[in-house]
């Protein structure tokens, strides 16, 4: 565990002086807003913007994909990677400790980018932002255990900043499917729907698990 | 080895040629029409792409866990022959869905899984390819094609709960078949699924003269420098 | 055990075309260093990450026996898994495996902890003074020269008292008066109970720094009698002889 503990810190720590990870998402997640909003801008009768909480999520999405990628670039230099390798402990807890401090990352890009989505979207946020921060935050953990252990595979492969959305957008899915439901209630009648945030949470159990178990093959030579 | 592979072609074919003349003679439904004879196609390709994956994930997984390259192989061998059969399901899907519900492509949960599961198949076929070093592609293959594996019950629930109204004929039941109408479908099942196990073995032998002939090619190298 | 540091029984390695460690048995005591040479591509370094515990083994198993220190927490290993192992085994490469935006002293701090060592800042400064550090404890792994920064390198090997230290020719691209401190260094560590398995090209490293050799051609190995190490000039010999000798073998 203290190992956990370890690789969270280094990562957070290494975040805190460059900020270089959070700055490149935060500011791609501005401009997909920017761009959404030209692309598919709402309309005047509220009824047909049924799709704009799922916009959200584009952003959130690609932004997340864009933080996995660096999150294991900078490992690659003077071979960090086989440092990790070299620890004797069980390599799930590594993991854990990568997709927590991603999982951190990766929220507070998401809170700036709900305050700027909802200025370009005209929307108001406050009454569900708690909600809405629990949906953010359960989108946030599958999007980072799942993009973790890709990110991992995928930075060791050719082509690696095209690898990692490629194997990592079809197995997201469902958190998609899931976030967005919850996003759009949350948005039109105000309330959480339990199915939704259900689907959220078996689909992050299933990431956790599967990635927690085969991260010890990922990190072998 | 050529015998047994000889009989297995000529039950192949003995098989097809029936089910080819059962779902000739079956009965036309009477509110699709000729169109609904894709039945006897979709589906059974619909089982043989997912029984492709799922021996990707499976022998990939006991490669994990044993490391034997043979293993390795095999789930090479299930994923390309299991994506083509993925392919055509694709394509037979739309054919259909054009000829009953008019348009070529709905967001049915069925349809929308497999789309899934096909991009995944893609994605695990790019992942080898793109992976310097065989050993190491080999293992981050396999770990991928479990995490995929793990997706499909997953996706399948997601989009039951989310989808759009199932357009999809749900015929589980048995006896929901018309009259006439089950031979041909027993038939087509176990002739996909046939040639599906043909085409991998066929595949996976392949793969086996490969590493047989790299090999050999390797030590003659080692002799010509010595 | 019977003592010996390091057993490795039939431990080969393959996937593809080629072996790259054909099956090996060795054994190493506590206070022994082994060189181990060949040319380029021999498979040495696929020896030194198989005993790492970073690459699995086609074959053979790999046992590492090591007391332990009860007073630095450190339990006693004597196990056959990778995991137990890499708690006995510190590793210098050509990579440094430090982290470039942590300072020297962070990296030690962060390689003791994933190493559970108690008290890791402690252990960090008892590093730092150890192996002539100070200087540099607070500039950033990646403004460091390649001399330093292997010193670094070799400090964080050190971390957990490793029973086996693996060395990946760590004298390359080093200055010659940094190669002759690391050489000292590595010198003086051979009173300790540590066994040391070196990789180099240098031979007269090899003649100073290590109690038997042998040598690798194509993923087998010979070994070399202890004679071998008498002089750079004789270990030459012996090492074109075994490379010839396993050249032509079939």
């Amino acid at each position: 565990m203290s190992a956990f503990w370890a690789v969270l810190w280094k990562d957070l720590a290494i975040e805190w002086r460059s900020r270089d990870r959070f700055a490149a998402m935060a500011v791609f997640a501005a401009l997909v807003v920017l761009v959404l909003y030209f692309a598919a801008p709402p309309s005047l009768d509220a009824a047909q913007n049924g799709h704009v909480p799922g916009l959200l999520w584009v952003a959130y999405l690609f932004a997340g994909v864009l933080g996995m990628n660096r999150a294991f670039a900078a490992e690659l230099e003077n071979d960090a990677l086989s440092a990790l390798a070299l620890a004797p402990v069980d390599r799930g807890f590594l993991f854990l400790g990568k997709a927590a401090a991603s999982f951190l990352i990766l929220l507070v890009v998401q809170a700036l980018a709900a305050v700027l989505f909802a200025l370009a979207f005209s929307l108001n946020l406050w009454p569900v932002a708690p909600q809405l921060a629990a949906v953010a935050a359960l989108g946030a953990l599958g999007i980072s255990c799942a993009g973790t252990l890709l990110a991992a595979i995928a930075v060791r492969t050719r082509y690696r900043e095209v690898m990692l959305p490629l194997l990592l957008l079809p197995l997201l899915v469902p958190v998609l499917l899931g976030a967005v439901r919850a996003t759009t209630a949350l948005l039109t009648i105000g309330s959480l729907p339990w199915p939704a945030v259900q689907l959220l949470i078996v689909a992050d159990g299933v990431y956790a698990i599967v990635s927690f178990l085969c991260f010890e093959y990922v990190l072998d030579e | 080895m050529k015998r047994w592979k000889q009989a297995t072609a000529a039950t192949l074919a003995l098989l097809g040629t029936w089910w080819a003349w059962a779902v000739w003679n079956a009965p036309l439904d009477s509110v699709q029409g000729v169109i609904q004879k894709i039945l006897y196609v979709h589906p059974p390709l619909a089982f043989a792409a997912y029984a492709g994956f799922i021996g990707t994930a499976l022998a990939g997984a006991l490669f994990l866990a044993r490391g034997e390259e043979r293993l390795d192989r095999f789930a090479a061998a299930s994923a390309e022959v299991g994506v083509v059969f993925c392919t055509l399901m694709l394509v037979t899907g739309p054919i259909w869905a054009k000829g009953t519900w008019g348009k070529w492509w709905t967001w049915d949960p069925r349809l929308t899984v497999t789309l899934l599961l096909y991009l995944t198949y893609v994605a695990y076929l790019l992942l080898r390819g793109f992976t310097e070093g065989s050993e190491r592609a080999a293992r981050f293959a396999a770990v991928y094609g479990i995490l995929g594996a793990a997706l499909i019950p997953l996706n399948y629930y997601a989009i039951e709960l989310f989808g759009s109204r199932a357009l999809h004929p749900d015929n589980l039941q048995r006896g929901s078949l018309g009259e006439g109408m089950g031979l041909p479908f027993l038939l087509g099942v176990l002739a996909t699924l046939a040639a599906f196990a043909f085409l991998l073995v066929r595949r996976f032998e392949l793969g086996e003269l490969r590493a047989l002939r790299a090999e050999r090619l390797a030590h003659a190298a080692l002799r010509e420098d010595a | 055990m019977n003592g010996a540091a390091l057993r490795a029984t039939g431990l080969a390695k393959r996937f593809g075309p080629l072996a790259a460690l054909a099956p090996l048995d060795l054994e190493l005591a506590p206070g022994e260093t082994l060189a181990v040479l060949g040319p380029n591509g021999a498979g040495k370094s696929t020896l030194l990450r198989l005993l790492a515990g970073l690459m699995r083994p086609s074959a053979g198993a790999v046992e590492v026996s090591f007391p332990g220190a009860a007073h630095r927490g450190q339990a006693p290993i004597n196990g056959a898994s990778r995991q137990q192992r890499r708690a006995a085994v510190g590793l210098v490469a050509h990579s440094t495996f430090l982290t470039a935006q942590l300072t020297a002293r962070e990296n030690l701090v962060f390689a003791a902890r994933l190493y559970g060592v108690p008290q890791p800042e402690a252990r960090a400064a008892e590093l730092i003074a150890a192996h002539e550090l100070t200087a540099i404890a607070g500039r950033r792994a990646g403004e460091l020269s390649r001399g330093m920064a292997q010193r670094v390198a070799i400090a964080r090997a050190l971390v957990h008292e490793p029973a086996l230290l693996l060395l990946d020719e760590p004298f390359t691209g080093l200055d010659p008066r940094a190669a002759e401190k690391l050489a000292e260094r590595l010198a003086a560590g051979r009173g300790s109970e540590r066994a040391c398995v070196l990789v180099t090209h240098e031979l007269a490293r090899a003649v100073q720094l290590a109690t038997r050799a042998f040598v690798l051609v194509r993923g087998r190995a010979r070994a070399l009698d202890a004679g071998a190490l008498a002089s750079a000039a004789v270990l030459e010999a012996a090492y074109r002889a075994a490379v010839t000798a396993l050249e032509q073998a079939p």
